[in-house]
């Protein structure tokens, strides 16, 4: 009798570890992705994010604790547009993974069906830490989240075709969330057309267009480039010209200079998450979208 | 009677007309209300006719204006279907371009990394044992040209050119420093590289002197390894498939170490044991998500040397000849990093050490008959190991995106004659225009022990490295 329980308790734990086995292994570089990934994929996804949100997107640190998650994973999602350029390759390579090198059905590059904005005419290091193919940041345009959303799940179907029902059903559910977000914060960001602002890194290309801001300048001299001194005293003469009322900082960034732009302005300083948990409760990509909207009308009726 | 009939008749005459009186003041009263009723009917219906006039009036502006609009769009329509066709025309254009071949489609990504390093050092180069000049010196330490691109779908080449300037003449020699082919789909986790290449050995060994996190290389590194790991040869890393971070490497190559590029036992035939094998394990904690450890392993061994880096014969301690034998390394090295996941471009701490261990063989001719020609053994030759010990260990703190600054204390036995040591500390504060744009200042106190007959010195440096084109951050040099 012990020993037909133990071959039960034995045949259910290889059961249950075959079930585990058999989900798809993701890592997400960013976490607005990884949560997109958990959306679509639901049980049939282990996902695993190598930011935690705190980070700069394109300043992920390259811990060797990642090396062993990549060799193991079925996929990578990246942001693409070469926004991880300064960690992911090398991983990639000290991953020995062939399964998820670029151009390998793991690599699943979230940008393609996407029209870049401010592609640069010169690749030229005189204008900074230029991305070649164009500002990687279309995530913060939630409307464009859905051509992430719609790579992803191409990638899993095409990973695991038995579960194409399931993944359609989460794809669907999920943009019609999205979806009645998307007027939900169109209407709610209705005041903020037309409204003038800056930030520290330029991030915000994408989301401007979509709520109709005016993305006026960076606080940093050039992507990647800190700021001179004469900078700083120029953006405050054209943000007090052009009375501009709002500064944005990335947690990422340091709070010195924007504070004291915002204080010589008179602008309200806020600070906005560039992907979920940037900044307390804003665990998932919605909930990030959430803060930054209200954030902003909040800020204009300062 | 006819009194009574009159004054009847008069009162009822005079209430007839008072009667009829009162009557006609009421039809006047009844006529002026009826009037003014319709005066105020009138005016209402007035004022409606011309709010409907009105409304009337701007729906017919408004429909004019619509048609006008119309009228002039269909011009802006053309315009648009011209702008159109022209955009569209362009666009083919573009798609065209983008098909045809240049000759440079297949070039590889190149980038191009230059170090001047101006100095002053209080001695002369004869009492420092220095290859540059005391005093003022200006030294263009390196201008490396890097290429690299995937070979094919199972391999990429990379490699590393480079020109210094001689200390004596000013020339520039060129030197390839590095040119290898590595694999990317090998299966089970290994990856091959072969060619010349700096072998993983320790932790700053193979790293090139512009990326290294202080002016010069650690004498332990200089004197145990000869610079840089350079070796050609053939090494293999492989990737345990475990959930924890190891990696392990093995390598075999002619020669290593930079700064003796000449192969090992020159002559005509090199046997197995005439090889350098040398091999690295490492590991990797994450001990908070802001603080990591890197810990490793490394060991090299040449079984049978012979005239490495050219140099066959030396003086040993005693001024007998001695000549090297057998060269047997080991190394631990670790790297406790402070690399906060919010603002490491702006803060972080990083503290490396690495210890190295020599145990060399010599053969100790007193004589000196094995340097005559023929080199004969007349018995008096015996052989002697010597185990010495080096490292380095350092601290960096960068506190903005611009500006770090760190200690290096520097110490190191002569491999030869572990009585002969050699320390150094160098305080340096480095200062980033850019990630392509460096300066570095350093100070340097240099102390040999008194048996190697050289002088202390000071030293100061400033470091300048430029980067232009292609530039990834490779795996190693994280």
């Amino acid at each position: 009798m012990k020993l037909k329980l133990y071959f039960i308790t034995l045949i259910t734990l290889l059961c249950a570890a075959q079930v585990h086995a058999a989900k798809i292994r993701v890592v997400a570089t960013l976490t607005d992705l990884a949560d997109l990934t958990r959306n679509i994929g639901g049980d049939h996804v282990e996902v695993r994010s190598l930011a935690t949100g705190i980070e700069d997107t394109h300043g992920v640190p390259m811990k060797p604790s990642f090396v062993p998650v990549l060799n193991r994973a079925d996929l990578v999602v990246l942001v693409g547009f070469d926004c991880e350029h300064a960690f992911l390759p090398a991983l990639l390579e000290a991953s020995k993974n062939p399964r998820i090198q670029n151009g390998k059905p793991g690599y699943v590059d979230c940008s393609v069906g996407i029209v870049p904005m401010e592609v640069p005419k010169s690749t030229d290091h005189s204008e900074g830490d230029v991305h070649p193919y164009g500002n990687p940041h279309y995530m913060l345009d939630p409307a464009l989240a859905k051509t992430a959303v719609q790579n992803i799940f191409t990638a899993l179907v095409a990973t695991a075709p038995e579960y194409e029902a399931d993944f359609t059903r989460n794809r669907d559910a999920y943009l019609a969330r999205l979806d009645a977000k998307i007027a939900e914060w169109q209407q709610l960001a209705a005041p903020l057309k037309g409204v003038k602002f800056v930030s520290y890194h330029e991030h915000w290309c994408y989301f401007a267009k979509r709520f109709g801001l005016d993305y006026v300048g960076t606080i940093e001299l050039k992507p990647g480039v800190d700021p001179t001194p004469r900078h700083i005293t120029d953006l405050i003469s054209e943000m007090k010209a052009e009375h501009i009322p709002i500064v944005v900082r990335e947690p990422q960034f340091p709070e010195k200079v924007p504070a004291l732009i915002a204080q010589q302005t008179g602008a309200t300083l806020v600070k906005l998450p560039i992907m979920p948990g940037g900044v307390p409760n804003t665990g998932t990509y919605i909930e990030e979208m959430d803060y930054i909207v209200h954030s902003l009308v909040d800020a204009l009726k300062k | 009677m006819k009194l009574k009939t009159f004054i009847g008749l008069s009162s009822a005459l005079c209430l007839c007309v008072t009667i009829a009186q009162a009557q006609e003041t009421n039809e006047v009263e009844q006529l002026k209300q009826q009037l003014r009723q319709m005066q105020e009917n009138f005016e209402k219906t007035a004022n409606e006719q011309r709010q409907q006039i009105e409304a009337l009036t701007k729906k017919l502006d408004e429909l004019t204006s619509q048609r006008q609009t119309t009228a002039t769009s269909a011009p802006s329509t053309a315009v648009t279907t011209n702008q159109f066709n022209e955009l569209n025309e362009k666009v083919n254009q573009v798609a065209e371009a983008q098909k045809k071949t240049r000759p440079s489609e297949f070039n590889p990504a190149i980038g191009l990394v230059g170090e001047t390093i101006f100095s002053y050092r209080s001695k002369g180069s004869d009492a420092i044992g220095s290859d540059r000049p005391g005093g003022f010196d200006v030294f263009q330490r390196s201008l490396e040209l890097n290429v690299a691109a995937s070979v094919d779908p199972f391999a990429k080449g990379y490699a590393v050119v480079n020109a210094s300037a001689d200390s004596a003449t000013g020339e520039a020699t060129m030197d390839v420093e590095e040119a290898a082919l590595q694999t990317t789909s090998l299966p089970g986790n290994l990856e091959l590289k072969a060619g010349r290449f700096f072998g993983e050995f320790g932790r700053l060994a193979y790293i090139h002197d512009h990326e290294l996190p202080f002016v010069n290389r650690p004498l332990a590194l200089d004197k145990y390894i000869g610079g840089e790991s350079q070796s050609d040869g053939v090494q293999l890393n492989w990737l345990p498939p475990i959930p924890h971070y190891v990696s392990a490497t093995v390598g075999v190559g002619d020669h290593f170490g930079g700064d003796s590029p000449n192969p090992d036992h020159p002559g005509n035939f090199r046997a197995f044991d005439g090889l350098n094998f040398w091999g690295r394990l490492s590991t990797y904690f994450d001990l908070t998500p802001n603080w990591q450890l890197e810990a490793g392993v490394s060991g090299l061994w040449n079984p049978k040397e012979q005239n490495r880096g050219g140099f066959d014969a030396f003086a040993g301690s005693k001024g007998n000849p001695v000549t090297e034998r057998e060269r047997r390394l080991a190394g631990v090295d670790f790297k406790l990093s402070y690399v906060p996941l919010q603002n490491n471009q702006f803060r972080s701490f990083t503290w490396g050490t690495e210890l190295l261990y020599s145990d060399n063989r010599y053969l100790v001719d007193p004589d000196g008959s094995l340097a005559g020609t023929p080199p004969v053994y007349s018995g008096d030759e015996f052989n002697r190991s010597v185990g010495s010990l080096g490292g380095y260990t350092y601290v960096s703190y960068k506190w903005s995106r611009q500006w770090s600054a760190g200690f290096l204390f520097d110490y190191a036995q002569s491999p030869e004659n572990r009585s002969d040591q050699t320390f150094e500390y160098s305080p340096f504060v480095t200062f980033a225009l850019s990630h392509w744009n460096q300066l570095r200042l350093q100070y340097t106190h240099t102390s040999h022990d008194a048996s190697s007959g050289l002088k202390p010195d000071d030293a100061i440096y400033m470091q300048w490295a430029w980067i232009i084109g292609a530039h990834s951050h490779g795996w190693q040099q994280r």
